[in-house]
């Protein structure tokens, strides 16, 4: 889990450092009315090339709508976006591979023929179908129809379908929504495959942990408006926690004496301690070696997403 | 063009449902076409039963060119079928939301549309094929002689028929496009011509010129009831240009009706 989030740290710096001019979209003052109902209000965002980018936010925050706005389903009320910094038209969406909110087929047609029909729409070879049945390992059922499959089947062949055109982004709305927990796993294993392969990736989810163990950057959607946007690399900056237990009376006077101590709490046996800002668990693991105390039990606590999650939300509630 | 035809035959070509309505169009086109002497002989006899003698030779139903408005005509009738299945082809994209799916993928709302558009030529033509084909097999085995001049007389009838089916497939479509659900599209398809008659009837009396003008009102003018002629009476055997106008005029409307609608949606 910690690697993975260092592997995601890492591929960030890459993409950081060339990111400014590499906008893939960049959205300006989105906005969608629903008659009274303000589905999305004046949104602003960019992604750029590389990024596993998260949109979070709660039922009915207007993640779908913005997708499908950008996917030209869902006529925009003002404002605009450009996709490679050329305006929305069909051309430029066949080379963005999406699936929206469920995986769309013919029911009656099987799942090889409803990807040769979807290879005629986008206009690429039906040779790479193939290709990607095999990414989703489907190659066994492409005959049967399409309404006979689970529904992890289902999503895998609207992956599927979405990598046909061998795409350079990648829209996945609520891509594991109602897998079982062994399907969740093989959707996230495939989306970090195929971020891999250097693809945007843009993953609408309300799953926080699903987001922070894929993503690479994140923005939080609240009733149509952006709250917060930025790499998920930082969630885990800021104040460091540390869980601290030993076998010494003196235990919370020598915390309290560390200079690195911003706040302790005693919670059971043990003292949760809030670094000051510079100072990590193994300063702390120091100062306790040189008075003399082993610690037995020394616990990092790095804020989660869904922490931070909460806080931009009800943040957003009192501004 | 080709490539969008081609896309919507691929959607309909393994669909069950379409085989079967579209099989059952064509046989019924086929079989009702060619048995007209069947019905004659059944007339004759039923005239016999009563003591009258009918001379069905006398009735050239089948020969140049009577055969060509004659066969035209009926098969007219036959046209909601396909209209029902043009129906349930369009809703079935909003049922199923493939339509969503179909522009995200990259088609445009137009070219989605344009695909089915091209559908209802594609049946309109075969349509005309049909009744061109069978007319012909029939005319060569009733007519007494072969004068080409009689074969190639009537034969703008076929334009008309075509613009007849098209017409009434373009309908069916933008009623689908309008309404998305098949039940209530096929009920309210069957029920045009009865609703339209309704309407008429309230406004012939004030305002008979207008009559002309209404959809089904046109279609039903294009192609003129050939039968009275049997009976020694006139029948228009021409195709009246302000009708062609006025049935090609609302192909149109329906057409753009369907455009306007997807164009604005949001899907």
């Amino acid at each position: 889990m910690m690697a993975v989030i260092d592997a995601h740290a890492s591929r960030l710096m890459d993409v950081n450092s060339k990111a400014v001019t590499d906008a893939v979209l960049s959205i300006q003052e989105l906005t969608k009315h629903f008659g009274r109902i303000r589905a999305v209000n004046n949104l602003n965002m960019e992604v750029h090339r590389g990024q596993v980018f998260g949109m979070l936010g709660p039922n009915g925050s207007g993640k779908t709508t913005t997708l499908g706005m950008l996917m030209g389903v869902v006529n925009p009320t003002s404002g605009g976006f450009n996709w490679f910094g050329e305006d929305p038209t069909p051309e430029v969406r066949r080379k963005i591979g999406a699936v929206l909110e469920h995986p769309i087929f013919y029911p009656y047609l099987s799942g090889q023929k409803n990807l040769e029909l979807n290879a005629m729409i986008k206009k690429c070879p039906a040779e790479n179908i193939p290709k990607v049945l095999e990414i989703v390992e489907l190659t066994e059922r492409r005959n049967d129809k399409y309404r006979t499959y689970s529904l992890g089947m289902k999503q895998r062949l609207a992956i599927a379908s979405a990598l046909l055109n061998n795409p350079t982004v990648l829209i996945l709305d609520e891509p594991t929504n109602g897998l079982d927990p062994m399907g969740i796993a093989e959707i996230r294993g495939l989306i970090k495959k195929i971020a891999e392969d250097g693809k945007t990736i843009i993953l609408a989810s309300h799953l926080l942990d699903e987001v922070q163990k894929v993503c690479t950057h994140f923005c939080v959607l609240k009733k149509g408006n952006l709250v917060h946007t930025g790499p998920v690399h930082d969630v885990g900056r800021g104040a460091e926690i540390v869980e601290v237990g030993a076998e010494a009376d003196n235990l919370d006077s020598l915390l309290v004496d560390f200079s690195g101590t911003s706040s302790l709490v005693k919670e059971n046996h043990h003292f949760q301690v809030t670094l000051k800002e510079g100072f990590q668990s193994k300063d702390l693991n120091r100062f306790l070696f040189e008075k003399g105390v082993v610690a037995n039990h020394l616990v990092t606590q790095k804020k989660s997403l869904e922490k931070m999650f909460l806080e931009i939300l009800s943040e957003s509630e009192k501004s | 063009m080709i490539e969008l035809l081609k896309i919507d035959l691929k959607k309909l070509t393994s669909y069950r449902t379409f085989w079967v309505v579209c099989g059952l169009y064509f046989v019924t086109l086929g079989f009702g076409a060619a048995s007209g002497m069947e019905a004659l002989k059944w007339l004759a006899r039923t005239f016999e039963d009563f003591g009258e003698e009918l001379n069905i030779d006398r009735i050239p139903l089948y020969h140049f060119p009577d055969v060509w408005t004659n066969l035209i005509w009926l098969g007219g009738f036959l046209k909601v079928v396909l209209g029902i299945m043009v129906v349930i082809s369009v809703t079935n994209e909003f049922a199923y939301r493939t339509v969503r799916q179909n522009v995200i993928d990259g088609m445009s709302r137009f070219e989605f549309l344009l695909s089915k558009i091209l559908t209802n030529v594609l049946l309109a033509l075969m349509s005309v094929a049909m009744i061109f084909v069978i007319g012909l097999v029939t005319g060569m085995i009733y007519s007494p002689s072969i004068e080409w001049s009689k074969v190639v007389t009537d034969l703008e009838f076929f334009p008309a028929y075509f613009l007849e089916i098209f017409f009434f497939l373009s309908y069916a479509l933008m009623l689908g496009v309008l309404i998305q659900r098949s039940g209530l599209t096929i009920i309210l398809l069957l029920l045009s011509k009865m609703i339209e008659m309704i309407i008429l009837a309230n406004i012939d009396d004030h305002l008979p010129w207008i009559v002309q003008f209404f959809p089904m009102q046109s279609i039903w003018d294009l192609i003129a009831w050939p039968f009275p002629r049997y009976a020694f009476q006139e029948i228009q055997d021409y195709v009246s240009p302000l009708t062609v106008f006025i049935v090609a005029a609302w192909t149109f409307i329906f057409n753009y009706v369907s455009y306007w609608k997807l164009k604005k949606a949001d899907i």
